[in-house]
């Protein structure tokens, strides 16, 4: 299973590389219609290409939209529902604990990756907040490493951001179905952060026992409000969803690759 | 007095003024941010908070600036009318979209960073918010005017007016200014 995986990482990733042609940047508008000599609208006209519109190859979108739109319903009338239903269900301090306690286990898709990008320090101040959350913070469900300015703010690694800093392009832009925006390079992330991830090796290895869907389920259901929330913030008021959450998306992994 | 030294004095009143401006951006942003808290704390329910929200986002933000640069080189096509209601129009959907960022009865803890300053007249203030459980990363920019003004807001990476500007550019290319009127006015008569 697991080499599987790897294959079809490489496979993707090669193909990923060598499709990769981004869009040309759109051209700028017939200049100066009227432009007065005053300094107000001068400077006025000068600021009007501070913003850049984002480019990422969209090849797809035709399919893309119809995925987008699927999923809007999916979102709306089953991940939404029981997102509330967990959050009325569950009081919200045992929540955070859940939460904190999935992410703090998530910790080798962290150390791993700011390994794989040769940032030692950060991947040792990772190993100095699990060993803190987890022994100070009880397995992880409280956070501690919250109070610890050193440890605070430490960015989190993943697969994509790996990829993205070892100068991999996005390839084209994806909606996965049920997943989201995604590309293809980071798709390939996506699957290198689930085989890291070791919620993921209780269905590797022992996959096929009913038990055995009760932790990644759970899993599932903690990430849903927060990424509920961000669907929304991401979409909500926009002209058009679809490049609403495309244009969110590109930002959003154009600051990732940064961090 | 040597040409150097004369050289230097511009410089170092440029470094003063940069320096004074930086804190004066930061004073802006501190007033603007307990001003909403304040709002938000005592709002009831959504409806109230965004009542009173509206005059206070006009007081602190820039409308006209971001509705420029989110529509871009094309804003030079809009006739004066149509730039006055774009704008009227999308600081209808920016007040709204803000203030349904806030649940009422939740308070948020703001955590201010050092402010830099990109290019005179600018300031950049990186924040940390924790709200909810998380922690997000949310850096204001202002600049200077009549007075110091927020003209975007970047959530963890993501623009608030380049979302924009990606949407408007393609309603521009559709049906150049008109387009992006209509479909302004559409998103804010049919709140989605």
């Amino acid at each position: 299973m697991k080499s599987n995986l790897l294959v079809l990482a490489a496979a993707i990733l090669i193909f990923t590389s060598c499709s990769s042609s981004p869009k040309k940047p759109a051209q700028p508008a017939a200049a100066s219609v009227g432009d007065k000599a005053d300094g107000k609208s001068v400077r006025a006209a000068n600021d009007l290409d501070e913003y850049q519109v984002e480019t990422i190859a969209d090849p797809l979108e035709p399919l893309n939209r119809v995925t987008f739109s699927f999923n809007h319903g999916l979102y709306t009338y089953l991940f939404r529902p029981i997102s509330k239903g967990y959050e009325w269900v569950i009081p919200k301090l045992l929540r955070q604990g859940i939460h904190n306690a999935f992410e703090n286990v998530k910790y080798p898709v962290r150390v791993v990756n700011d390994t794989l990008q040769g940032n030692f320090q950060r991947a040792g101040l990772e190993t100095g907040k699990f060993v803190v959350n987890t022994v100070v913070g009880v397995g992880g469900l409280g956070r501690p490493s919250d109070h610890i300015p050193a440890l605070a703010d430490v960015p989190a690694g993943e697969t994509g951001q790996t990829f993205a800093k070892w100068g991999v392009g996005h390839g084209a832009y994806l909606v996965l179905p049920v997943l989201g925006p995604c590309s293809l390079r980071d798709t390939v992330g996506l699957a290198g952060d689930y085989a890291l991830n070791p919620v993921s090796w209780v269905t590797i290895w022992y996959g096929g026992y009913a038990w055995t869907l009760a932790i990644p389920s759970t899993n599932t259901v903690r990430a849903m409000p927060n990424q509920m929330k961000m669907y929304e913030a991401a979409t909500k008021d926009a002209l058009d969803r679809y490049l609403a959450a495309r244009s969110s998306y590109v930002q959003y992994r154009k600051e990732a690759a940064l961090k | 007095m040597t040409l150097r030294t004369l050289l230097l004095i511009p410089l170092m009143f440029l470094c003063g003024t940069a320096f004074a401006s930086t804190a004066e951006a930061e004073k802006r942003l501190h007033s603007a941010v307990s001003d909403v808290l304040a709002i938000a704390t005592a709002s009831p329910d959504r409806a109230a908070l965004q009542a009173s929200l509206r005059p206070v986002l006009k007081k602190y933000l820039s409308f006209e600036a971001m509705t420029r640069r989110a529509v871009g080189p094309g804003w030079r096509q809009f006739t004066p009318a149509q730039q006055e209601e774009a704008v009227r129009l999308f600081t209808t959907l920016i007040i709204r979209t803000y203030s349904d960022k806030f649940t009422p009865g939740e308070h948020p803890e703001i955590v201010f960073k050092a402010a830099t300053s990109p290019a005179p007249g600018r300031v950049e203030v990186p924040t940390t918010i924790l709200y909810q459980g998380g922690r997000y990363s949310v850096t204001y920019r202002l600049e200077e005017a009549e007075s110091w003004r927020i003209t975007d807001v970047v959530i963890e990476g993501v623009s608030l007016v380049a979302n924009y500007r990606t949407q408007f550019d393609a309603e521009f290319k559709k049906g150049g200014a008109g387009a992006v009127v209509g479909a302004l006015s559409q998103s804010v008569e049919n709140p989605k």
